[in-house]
């Protein structure tokens, strides 16, 4: 009996793993979630209804994150898309104790000093969110039309490499998400294989 | 020389050309890379081999070819001299690691050489030739770190030499995946349901391993899940490889199968399923042996129409016809003959075509999907017993009048066109009996493709039209023919009662979904349809007046409609299901949130996902599942069982069978307790299916 009890945290905590790998599909409804930001705001999805909302998992000391950075290359797209009216969420869901976990204070010194252009950078150190989107890797980018719905999520480009030369010879799978969403076409490229470092979740998550 | 600072790239490490370089971070090296070769000195036209050796600190690790969820391969970009050629990278079999939050990667720890083969040309000039290559790669711990170096290799030229680090390549080629064996070795099959692949493995040496994986290559910008043994049992294994993007037409996927003794065991051999084998091990296997089969039934099925009461008269009358219009002229007979044949075809191709087009024009309906709607279950009673009615000689369908007088008119016409148009018209003619053949034939195609739905139906055709084949090709052979006679007729009045065998079946089905009452009212209405088809046929008949013709049409339809009106639209319609008794013994009834509840708790979860109108369900469950040595099995294992009743289509319910990508029920699901993947059952249970995989999962799960 007692050797039967431990199993049953383990298969809450299996049944959890299981709940994070769940994907949610391109075109099917993105998840609602609220977490603050580095202003102490509580920032929902709901709260952005009608309105075209990329997601973008960071990590400032992820090299693939740096190549977008650095390159100017992320600040550029963040800039031209919520001139246009959309929403730009940036989400730290590394957990505490790991890589480029940021405290508010932190997050707001990289913003400054990298000139970021998001509308809010969200802080998710219980990496809710990620699971919720089944988010793996740094950057990974999801993009929701005004229904609510995901219209694009995977890379942010088409060369997997952390080399910042890359990006001039590559196709921006976001832009062209919005692109077209924005024209009223279908997305052509909905899902590609994101790619980067990982998501650094909690141990016992 | 790398610097977290946030705001620098991580250079590219910009080195002088050596054979070998070391990655620091933190004044720590994490990677040593060496370019290597495999013999002293270079033969011209000779292959001989390169390796890039890379070994990283304790805990830092490289990528596969595939890294998985994180991560990125190692790329070597080679810059030599022309005429020289090199060869693909060939991967040792990495290594798998989970990282929290699910994230799984292949790679490689401590130490990895990433072979390949060169070709130099026949013919050198210089003593000494340099290659020289570019290595990129991204080394992680927790974090990730992308490392370059340019290498070089110098070596001599000589007409012959001696292999170099012998022990090491010997070692690293060994790690290298085998191809898949031949087939008397071993096979493996795919198939798909919803967005899984299935990939099964059969083969001896499955039985020596422990441990089995399959490590995937996915190509392009298809996303894969996390593959997992989804059963395995002596010489067999099945994995289930999830597919995260929107690729519905994938059918298979190269990879590696991978035999350990122990997870991640350093005694690891893989076999490699490349393209072509996937290619190869998918096309024979089931598919053209079942359209093959399903071709065989409906030629079958066409011979056996010409049984039919309302065909075999037409046999013996065309056959005649054709003698006596030819004369004993037998080619005229048998000129004739294909005419009648290809009249016959004309028929069955017209419907194909007609289905195709319906298929095509977005009606995909399954007859599955179909069956949840109780006024679909209605209509299919009213067919059947209008059908039966027909058959008792109550009344008798024909065709509208002015067909009628044409077919006379051509029956009546000499030579080959004639004989055309009779094919086309006793096939039509035949309908009442062929109906609930072709009924059957239409449900099975309405799922296939338009080029199988065709074959589908020019076998049935060919079956038909093979007796008028035979015998206008050797009229002797009508002697063999049973006589018409007033047998045919008790034939005709049995295949009537089998029919309404049928309707008791879906009265059943209607008093599962709406209830007693509702079967009640059901059964209302199609009595007032049996009147209504007996005055048919004793009133609306060409002997009687155009005004006894009129008023019975006229009291007919009223009746037809105010019943409809009152039976169904009101009192069928209001009815409700009786409270199903689902609970019946230890079953449960299933909700979305019991199902999780329990696998929270720990528990294996059964569940039999049914519907009152499937048969094929209630056989499983009568001979298998409510079999008493199953029973015993799954309390003996503290299975929970669930059973989730379809029968109206509920959408939760169908929501579930989508997502394991089956168009209706049944389906038999077993969720292991432990963070195993569901085990799907075939369609057709047996005994030993549930029983061997009910012991499996308990060994697996303690």
């Amino acid at each position: 009996m007692k050797t039967k009890l431990i199993f049953i945290p383990l298969t809450t905590l299996a049944a959890c793993a299981l709940y994070a790998s769940d994907v949610p599909p391109v075109g099917s409804a993105a998840p609602d979630f609220s977490v603050p930001d580095t202003n102490g705001k509580t920032e929902s999805l709901s709260e952005y209804k009608g309105k075209y909302v990329v997601l973008e998992w960071f990590n400032p000391e992820c090299p693939f994150v740096k190549k977008h950075y650095g390159s100017d290359n992320m600040q550029k797209l963040q800039a031209e898309y919520t001139d246009k009216g959309v929403i730009w969420l940036t989400i730290d869901s590394n957990a505490p104790g790991t890589e480029g976990n940021l405290s508010a204070d932190q997050a707001k010194r990289v913003m400054n000093s990298w000139k970021t252009r998001q509308t809010a950078l969200l802080l998710d150190p219980q990496s809710k969110v990620a699971k919720l989107y089944g988010a793996k890797n740094t950057p990974n980018m999801v993009v929701i039309n005004p229904d609510g719905k995901i219209v694009y999520e995977g890379a942010i480009d088409s060369k997997a490499t952390p080399n910042p030369a890359d990006i001039s010879s590559s196709t921006n799978y976001v832009k062209n998400a919005l692109d077209e969403s924005l024209a009223g076409k279908p997305v052509s490229n909905a899902q590609t294989k994101p790619y980067g470092c990982s998501v650094k979740y909690n141990k016992s998550s | 020389m790398f610097s977290l600072r946030p705001l620098s790239v991580a250079a590219s490490a910009i080195l002088l050309a050596h054979s070998a370089f070391g990655q620091t971070y933190q004044g720590k090296e994490l990677v040593k890379a060496t370019l290597l070769a495999d013999t002293y000195a270079i033969v011209p036209g000779k292959p001989c081999n390169a390796g890039l050796l890379l070994r990283m600190a304790p805990g830092w690790h490289t990528y596969w070819k595939f890294s998985g969820d994180a991560g990125l391969p190692t790329e070597i970009k080679w810059n030599l001299p022309p005429g020289w050629k090199v060869g693909e990278i060939q991967w040792p079999i990495p290594l798998k690691t989970n990282d929290p939050g699910d994230i799984q990667t292949y790679g490689y720890q401590d130490e990895v050489m990433l072979i390949q083969e060169i070709t130099p040309p026949a013919k050198i000039d210089s003593s000494l030739v340099k290659l020289s290559a570019q290595a990129d790669w991204l080394v992680c711990e927790r974090i990730c770190i992308p490392g370059s170096a340019n290498l070089e290799l110098e070596l001599s030229t000589a007409t012959s030499s001696e292999p170099k680090n012998t022990d090491l390549f010997a070692r690293y080629r060994r790690l290298v995946p085998q191809d898949f064996p031949a087939a008397q070795t071993a096979s493996s099959t795919w198939s798909r349901t919803g967005n899984d692949l299935h990939l099964k493995v059969t083969g001896e040496q499955i039985a020596n391993y422990q441990t089995l994986d399959f490590f995937p290559l996915p190509q392009g910008n298809t996303v894969v899940g996390h593959p997992s043994v989804e059963s395995r049992q002596g010489n067999e294994v099945t994995f289930k490889i999830p597919i995260e993007s929107l690729d519905k037409n994938l059918s298979s996927m190269p990879g590696l199968i991978v035999f350990s003794k122990f997870p991640n065991g350093n005694e690891r051999t893989a076999w490699r399923l490349g393209a072509s084998q996937v290619a190869a091990a998918t096309q024979p296997s089931r598919t053209s042996r079942g359209l093959l089969g399903f071709l065989f039934f409906g030629f079958i099925g066409g011979f056996i129409l010409n049984l039919m009461p309302c065909v075999l008269p037409v046999i013996s009358l065309k056959i005649f016809g054709f003698i006596k219009h030819a004369g004993k002229d037998r080619r005229g007979v048998f000129r004739n003959g294909v005419a009648f044949i290809a009249g016959i075809f004309v028929w069955f191709v017209g419907l194909a075509l007609l289905l195709i087009g319906l298929k095509a024009a977005g009606h995909q309906i399954t007859w599955a999907a179909q069956f949840t709607n109780p006024y679909f279950v209605l209509a299919l009673s009213v067919i059947v017993l209008v059908f039966a009615l027909d058959l008792f000689g109550v009344f008798e369908i024909a065709l509208p009048q002015a067909l009628m007088h044409k077919m006379l008119h051509s029956a009546t016409r000499e030579g080959e066109v004639g004989s055309f148009f009779q094919g086309v018209f006793a096939t039509a003619l035949a309908t009442p009996c062929t109906a609930p053949f072709l009924g059957t034939a239409i449900g099975f195609s309405f799922t296939q493709s338009p080029l199988i739905i065709l074959l589908m139906f020019v076998a049935v055709a060919a079956g038909m039209s093979a007796p008028y084949f035979l015998l206008s090709a050797q009229p002797a052979w009508m002697r063999f023919l049973p006589q018409p006679g007033p047998w045919m007729v008790n034939v005709k009045q049995f295949m009537g009662f089998l029919l309404l065998a049928t309707l008791v079946f879906l009265i059943y089905v209607l008093g599962a979904q709406r209830g007693l009452e509702g079967a009640i009212w059901a059964s209302c209405f199609l009595l007032i349809v049996s009147v209504a088809c007996w005055m048919k046929g004793a009133f609306i008949v060409p002997a009687s007046s155009a005004a006894k013709r009129m008023t019975s049409t006229v009291i007919m339809l009223a009746l037809l409609l105010g019943s409809g009106v009152y039976l169904i639209g009101d009192k069928f319609r209001a009815a409700i299901p009786d409270l199903v008794q689902i609970q019946q013994g230890d079953w449960q009834p299933f909700t979305p949130e019991r199902l999780q509840s329990e696998r929270d708790q720990g528990h294996a979860v059964f569940v039999d996902f049914t519907a009152a109108w499937c048969l094929t369900c209630k056989f499983n469950e009568k001979a298998v599942l409510e079999n008493s040595e199953v029973r015993e099995a799954f309390q003996r294992h503290g299975v929970v069982k669930l059973k989730a009743d379809w029968t109206n289509g509920d959408p939760t319910i169908t929501n579930l069978l989508q997502q394991f990508g089956r168009p209706g029920v049944p389906l038999y699901v077993l969720y292991p307790g432990k963070s195993q993947e569901p085990v799907v059952f075939p369609e057709l249970l047996t005994k030993n299916i549930i029983l061997d995989k009910l012991e499996t999962i308990t060994v697996a799960s303690r």
